[in-house]
């Protein structure tokens, strides 16, 4: 009679390949344990409704949210959307306003990132002061550049009328000409300090000896930003970017508490119009298949994320 | 103390094997030393030995016992690592207490034992200081203290000077060498430099590609190494290796250069060459068993000085022969310029013979 | 001779004067950036402390004649309606966003440390999945969720927002923290396994301590993440009772379009706890961007 020990017979060497990856597994397996919650709570919130909303995009719903009276309709659904001119006109608005605001965002918060680069008296002041927007709920913001905007009681307007700029206020939020704009302007006072503070770090892993030998080589203050900074940031850049973009591509809150997409679609946004279709008119399967759609994007601008990251990644070495 | 067995020790990660097959036996209170270029699998082996690493296959045996499958808190080692890893956190007298605690040792015998130890690395003075706040060479000496308050088996060391600089570490190479003597402790140290394992080990293990090369006492991997490798790693400089090839010349044993000139082989050297299965051989000649000549003299070998390297006790001088440098130290009274020709005479008794297919010794039968 | 020495000088004087221009624009820019950053907020704080009337005066007064607390002090007065609906909606935003933060440095910091330390199958595959879920809008999530909220009985519950709040936390938080314990040797660990520790007792007495600033950073993300959620919120509740700050303000000013003090003094006072709370620990923050993010 032998006793064979559970440990033993775990480390018994299986042969075939896959039963080398779940061996591999099983060796692991208290590894896992520390994934596990992370994971669980992912699939929960994650996997779960990814599938149920792919799901719901082939339905058409009763409104009233009876949602167990659904009856399929294939592609109606995304037919009916390609086939809108809302359509059109929430992703023309939706490429402005992400690009927009991802380029100056991106830009402002560089460029102060640079100029707060020097020591100089007050300068963690300065910079405290410039990531307040970034931190404050965009709520509030809303409310603020709102009072600020306002067509009456504005202090723009006020301040325009009083330099004999204007006639009268203009209505910055009410006109379908000024409202995208306006609106972007608020999204880049929220936006830019996450660039200023994300290029700040970077620009703190610069080495110092690069820089100084490209002084002695002989290149000006532009120059060794344009051949060490900038090239030694590409990597935080990219990775900057992508954030940003897809921040500004998931707004809602901004144009939906200023404007609620007014007037007239002008300030609407896929996101802001996907929330009307669902909970406004309740046409839960158009707006399933709007998230389908937007689903596939956001999985093509997730693709270079990750290879952006996985960059960096690779770069660490594989310790 | 305790006495170390690694039995077929083997370690893959994923298809690559990082030590092959290692057996050695490491005696109650000896000090062996694991000595090799970087990615030879000394390192590896010494966090098999630690329980850092899991083993694949073989076994690993500290004292009486098989410690395989044993954390490396049970059993019963103590290891200083390259970089210190002192806890940054903590004050050094709590990096010298933290082994005992987690013993739950009782609070005096800890503070005895940390005082004990403190005193006897000299380092009474810097026992509430942070580890950032000391020198590299009082860092290395926190943590010998560290793996010494424990009273370990076996202690491991892993590459412990390589972050100090040359003047300290010689020192405190003496220091662990008088640290070894006063113990009597066993100790497995890994390093890279092979000068290291010569002036500190008792025996030391030449490791190379995952394998197991030569296991011997200094002395004797530095008068007969058993390979090419071996030959080449061990001593300073390295020993030249010439490439040439075994022929006879009047019924003698020579070996000749695609050069033109041929060197005669005593008796003892021409028995070694007849059991060799190729025609290929490797001369290897330490840089003080050749001797130089300004003048032709019988027996030795034209070459041209390349170049001239004083060091204060001895020059060295570089010169090709058959397309391989030769390193030959001469006494500094004897002046040689770059590209003045020379004649170099090889001592048939210290000369080494190796076959230049299979890399190995040739040994006379 | 002269001539390479006048060349050299006038070389210099040009260099000086071209930094010098780098440098004056560099100041302008902040000076700009400044009043960008800044005036939105000065007049949101002056506002707050007008009267009514004072507000809705033309042209309006850039600091009032006559600042009065009236708003603040209708807001945080327990007495009336306004302050008692103000303080629990306070009340129900620290709630939510205290249960998340603590939620999700419990769940972010085994499994950053997992990522960094660990190359257990699958390893690359499931820190990637993590990172996608920064991709995805709310408005994606938000209707199966709020069914399956529904199904397992979270509606109007602050348990459906901390669950929802706890993975838009989660991948940053696990990003910031796998920098951080990629940055902590791994012979720290080694050591103290050999000093007689287990592994839970190395991770816990030794990487733990070594890695508060990204714990700590990853604790005020989490918090100004769920203290300003606003869509989720929005969607879930209901109930005048359970709304967090976000919404309840708006719920309130929606009704009251003209009380732009009382606005402004809500907006104020909800933007205070996160910005002090990230003011005081910012350099934690950038620290964890820096070694996290940043540096690989």
């Amino acid at each position: 009679m032998t006793i064979v020990s559970g440990k033993a017979e775990a480390r018994r060497p299986l042969q075939s390949g896959r039963s080398d990856v779940l061996r591999k597994m099983w060796e692991h397996r208290a590894d896992y344990a520390y994934v596990l919650p992370a994971i669980a709570v992912m699939l929960v919130v994650i996997a779960y409704p990814i599938y149920y909303t792919i799901e719901l995009s082939f339905f058409n719903t009763p409104p009233g949210l009876q949602l167990r009276d659904k009856i399929f309709v294939g592609f109606n659904n995304y037919t009916a959307i390609l086939t809108s001119g809302v359509f059109w006109q929430v992703t023309f608005n939706t490429l402005i306003w992400t690009a927009a605001s991802t380029f100056f965002s991106f830009v402002l918060g560089f460029a102060a990132a640079l100029a707060l680069h020097r020591d100089f008296i007050g300068r963690g002041v300065l910079r405290a002061i410039l990531i307040i927007p970034w931190v404050i709920s965009a709520v509030a913001a809303s409310y603020i550049w709102k009072w600020i905007y306002h067509s009456d009681f504005g202090i723009i307007g006020a301040v325009l009328v009083e330099l004999g700029w204007a006639e009268r206020p203009p209505n910055f939020i009410d006109s379908v000409s000024t409202v995208l704009p306006s609106l972007i302007v608020v999204n880049i006072w929220r936006e830019f300090p996450f660039a200023m503070i994300m290029m700040t770090a970077g620009l703190q892993t610069v080495p110092e000896q690069l820089l100084r030998a490209a002084k002695v080589d002989g290149a000006n203050a532009w120059q060794r930003f344009w051949h060490v900074t900038f090239p030694h940031l590409r990597n935080v850049s990219t990775v900057t970017i992508l954030l940003l973009a897809v921040a500004n591509f998931n707004s809602f809150i901004i144009p939906w508490i200023m404007t609620g997409g007014g007037p007239s679609n002008a300030s609407h946004i896929w996101i802001t119009h996907i929330y009307e279709l669902a909970f406004g008119r309740q046409r839960w399967g158009v707006a399933a298949a709007y998230s389908v759609l937007l689903f596939l994007i956001l999985m093509t601008l997730g693709y270079f994320y990750v290879r952006a990251l996985s960059s960096n990644e690779r770069k660490e070495g594989n310790a | 103390m305790a006495h170390v067995v690694l039995k077929d020790l083997v370690k893959t990660y994923g298809g690559f094997k990082a030590v092959n097959e290692v057996s050695l036996t490491v005696n109650d209170g000896e000090f062996v030393a694991l000595v090799g270029p970087s990615g030879c699998g000394k390192t590896t082996t010494l966090n098999l030995v630690a329980g850092l690493t899991s083993v694949t296959s073989g076994d690993i045996v500290i004292g009486d016992r098989v410690v395989n499958d044993l954390d490396p808190k049970d059993r019963d080692i103590a290891m200083v690592f390259q970089n210190y890893a002192l806890y940054p956190q903590k004050s050094v007298y709590m990096n010298l207490a933290f082994p005992l605690q987690m013993r739950k040792l009782p609070r005096d015998e800890i503070d005895r034992k940390v005082r004990e130890a403190a005193r006897v690395l000299d380092m009474t003075q810097l026992l509430e200081r942070k580890p950032r706040e000391l020198s590299g060479g009082q860092q290395q000496r926190v943590a010998l203290g560290r793996a010494l308050v424990r009273d370990p088996a076996v202690f491991l060391m892993d590459e412990p000077l390589s972050n100090l600089d040359a003047k300290l570490r010689v020192q405190m190479r003496s220091e662990i060498k008088r640290f070894h003597q006063d113990l009597k402790a066993t100790i497995i140290y890994v390093t890279h430099d092979q000068l290291e394992a010569v002036t500190m080990a008792d025996r030391m293990a030449v490791m190379n590609g995952g394998y197991l090369q030569q296991y011997d006492s200094p002395a004797q991997v530095f008068a007969h190494p058993v390979n090419m490798f071996v030959a080449s790693f061990v001593g300073s400089p390295a020993m030249s290796l010439i490439p040439l090839e075994a022929s006879t010349a009047n019924g003698d044993a020579v070996l000749t250069s695609a050069e033109g000139w041929s060197l005669a082989l005593s008796e003892a050297n021409a028995r070694k060459i007849q059991g060799a299965t190729t025609r290929k051989i490797v001369l290897g000649a330490r840089h003080s068993t050749i001797k130089l000549h300004k003048s032709a003299v019988a027996g030795a070998i034209p070459a041209k000085a390349y170049t001239v390297e004083p060091t204060g006790d001895v020059t060295f001088v570089q010169a090709f022969l058959s397309g391989a440098i030769v390193n030959i130290s001469v006494s500094p009274k004897i002046a040689v310029a770059p590209d003045e020709q020379i004649w170099l005479e090889f001592d048939q008794e210290r000369m080494h013979l190796f076959d230049g297919e299979t890399e190995m010794a040739l040994r006379a039968n | 001779m002269s001539t390479i020495a006048e060349t050299a000088s006038r070389d210099q004087i040009r260099r000086r004067q071209r930094v010098d221009g780098w440098r004056w624009a560099g100041r302008l820019f902040l000076v700009f950036m400044l009043l960008y950053t800044a005036l939105p907020m000065v007049w949101m704080l002056s506002t707050s402390i007008k009267s009514g009337f004072a507000a809705m005066q033309f042209s309006p007064q850039l600091w009032p004649d006559q600042p009065t607390l009236a708003s603040y002090q209708k807001l945080l007065d327990p007495q009336n309606s306004v302050g008692q609906d103000f303080l629990r909606f306070f009340w129900n935003s620290l709630i939510v966003s205290t249960a998340t933060t603590i939620l999700s440095v419990i769940v972010a910091v085994p499994a950053a440390y997992a990522f960094s330390r660990f190359t257990f199958p699958g390893r690359n595959f499931l820190f990637f999945a993590v990172l996608l879920r920064n991709m995805f809008p709310a408005v994606i999530f938000l209707v199966p969720l709020f069914i399956l909220m529904r199904a397992i009985g979270l509606v109007n519950t602050h348990g459906s927002l901390v669950l929802t709040y706890l993975t838009f936390g989660l991948p940053l938080a696990i990003w910031l923290l796998k920098g951080f314990y990629d940055n902590i040797p791994v012979q720290l660990e080694q050591a103290a396994r050999i000093d007689g520790a287990t592994r839970f007792q190395a991770f816990m007495l030794i990487v733990m301590p070594l890695s508060t600033p990204g714990i700590i950073a990853t604790a005020i993300y989490s918090f100004i993440g769920a203290w300003n959620e606003y869509i989720y919120a929005y969607t879930f509740l209901s109930k005048n009772e359970q709304l967090t700050l976000p919404v309840g303000i708006q719920r309130f000013f929606s009704e009251n379009t003209t009380d732009f003090p009382g606005l402004m003094a809500a907006s104020f006072m909800m933007s205070v706890p996160v910005v002090v709370l990230f003011l005081l620990l910012q350099r934690y923050f950038v620290r964890a961007l820096t070694e996290g993010a940043v540096k690989h």
